[in-house]
């Protein structure tokens, strides 16, 4: 038989390597199989599709989420009463004290005089409440309606109310500041729910997006196990892993594009269409006009991360079949 | 062209042998049927040609490549220098008759000059000329293992295994794909045939071997075969 040969022998005889030429091929092979496994490929699509359609509207509930809390988060005020004999001169300082504490955003006096009429434009249609209203003597208190950086933490405020000498000179007896007593309670309810909203979206966001990635990744592996004496038979007639691979990528990929496209077309016409009918009860303005701006982003980070999703898919699905 | 030295194969810890020290020469251009019954260990010995398995002990050395050098990269080379044919054809469903027999020819990184040039030369020797757009399923038992075989040998190997490949086919059928093993043969090719059929074995009047609980019971040079033997 002659003197045997090593491995070497095998590259003599090798065809000089043309990685373009097989790029090329696998990339064709990969669109053969995805147009020529019709049911498979929308099935798949159709997994891909519904995965990362609900990675956008997760995403997109929780930037409504977000809103519609900055949104009550902005309406919740503080309040603090000065008595109704309080000069104005007294409330600018105040006012001016107030709006030098760091936790404080903002600062709005109401005088008792603007509280009255206030309470008469709303009473406007109630006579008897009016004709009392202008036969008595204005007791309403003036006050400071305040917004708070983190409305869990009134602490400076506190500590303004009970430190300040100005305040505390003109403070209304009757009227304790919002954040204490009763309504502090109330006031802390909502903030503990608000915080619970923005961590549980969060939480749901990121559930959400493992379970999908997850039925995106055992729908392509069934889809590779169907196929699995294919690969035995490629193996065995000389094909390179990568050649094996290629195909299966390519073709994940496609149904990862496809999907994006779709998908995205999808969330942003469900984010359009819902938004005259949840628009009284969240607020989901800004993200429809996020969505609207940022369209192109949105529509490369959806095709990114399907392509993503299928390339990682296909790859570990293949990795089982592809021992020597 | 193949040579066995003292080759056992074992499966498990304690497992009987499925080939038990055989050793075997086979010369180029040599036409070798190897018989025996199911569990005889054929599937064996073709897998271990083949490198599907490592055998526990022994050495193979098959057209001058020593097994034992060889590493894992190497053996998509080496089943590119052995053409193999399989009783279930194992040809890809969704690729036509012309593409089944050009993905022999790619993997090994040919040109698409020199595919279009090879590839309706073996279609016409294996006689599917006009089939080549085919699929599979379009194709009868006879044809597909035709194509199964214009795979094998596109590459032009020094040597063909056909395992079983007239297992699923009526005797007509069968005759075409020995007659055409022959003549693959007569061009220069090693062929290794594993079958079950007596008449093919008894009417070819080649070199037969026999194996027998994965050893070599006899080796004759213009063998016969009779079953259940």
């Amino acid at each position: 038989m002659g003197k045997n040969a090593g491995p070497k022998a095998l590259l003599q005889g090798r065809t000089k390597r043309r990685r373009w030429l097989t790029f090329i091929r696998m990339c064709r092979y990969g669109i053969n199989n995805f147009s020529r496994n019709a049911w498979l490929t929308v099935a798949a699509t159709a997994v891909m599709t519904i995965t990362l359609l609900i990675m956008f509207m997760t995403l997109a509930a929780r930037q409504v989420l977000v809103d519609t809390v900055d949104a009550i988060k902005d309406k919740l005020e503080m309040s603090i009463y000065v008595a109704t004999d309080t000069p104005d001169e007294q409330a600018a300082v105040i006012k001016k004290a107030l709006e030098k504490l760091p936790s404080v955003k903002s600062v709005t006096y109401i005088s008792p005089e603007e509280a009255r009429a206030d309470f008469a434009e709303k009473s406007k249609n109630d006579m008897q409440t009016l004709d009392a209203l202008n036969e008595a003597t204005n007791k309403l208190p003036g006050s400071f309606r305040i917004k708070i950086v983190d409305i869990n933490d009134p602490s400076e405020l506190n500590h303004f109310v009970q430190t300040n000498e100005t305040y505390k000179q003109n403070a209304d007896p009757d009227r304790p500041p919002s954040f204490q007593g009763d309504r502090r309670t109330a006031i802390e309810t909502i903030g503990k729910w608000v915080e619970f909203a923005e961590r549980g979206g969060l939480v749901a966001s990121v559930i959400f997006i493992i379970i999908s990635a997850l039925i995106v990744f055992n729908t392509i592996r069934m889809a590779i196990f169907n196929r699995k004496e294919e690969i035995q038979m490629m193996k065995l007639i000389g094909a390179d892993r990568s050649f094996i691979r290629g195909p299966f990528v390519v073709e994940a990929t496609m149904y990862g594009f496809i999907a994006a496209l779709i998908a995205t077309a999808l969330g942003v016409g469900a984010l359009y269409a819902l938004q005259d009918r949840l628009d009284d009860w969240v607020t989901i303005s800004h993200t429809v006009e996020l969505a609207t701006m940022y369209i192109g982003f949105i529509l490369l980070a959806m095709i990114l991360t399907g392509a993503a999703i299928g390339v990682i898919s296909s790859l570990l699905a293949t990795r089982k079949y592809l021992k020597i | 062209m193949i040579l066995l030295d003292r080759v056992t194969k074992s499966y498990g810890r304690d497992g009987k042998p499925a080939l038990n020290r055989i050793s075997l020469h086979v010369e180029p251009k040599e036409f070798v049927i190897i018989v025996g019954t199911s569990g005889a260990g054929k599937s064996t010995l073709l897998k271990l040609l083949t490198r599907e398995e490592k055998p526990t002990s022994g050495k193979i050395v098959v057209g001058g490549i020593d097994y034992d050098q060889l590493k894992d990269k190497h053996i998509p080379l080496l089943r590119r220098k052995i053409g193999v044919v399989f009783q279930d054809f194992k040809l890809l469903p969704q690729r036509t008759v012309y593409e089944n027999i050009a993905f022999a020819l790619e993997i090994a990184g040919m040109t698409n000059r020199e595919i279009k040039n090879t590839v309706p030369k073996v279609i016409e020797l294996v006689g599917l000329t006009g089939k080549e757009k085919h699929f599979p399923h379009q194709l009868s038992g006879g044809e597909r293992q035709r194509v199964a075989i214009a795979r094998a040998i596109v590459r032009q190997p020094k040597i063909l295994i056909a395992d079983e490949p007239t297992g699923n086919l009526d005797p007509k059928h069968s005759w075409d794909i020995v007659r055409l093993l022959e003549k693959i043969n007569k061009y220069g090719t090693t062929v290794l045939l594993t079958t079950h059929n007596v008449e093919i074995v008894n009417k070819l009047k080649r070199r037969v071997i026999t194996l027998d609980h994965g050893k070599i019971t006899s080796d004759q040079a213009q063998g016969s075969y009779r079953q259940g033997k």
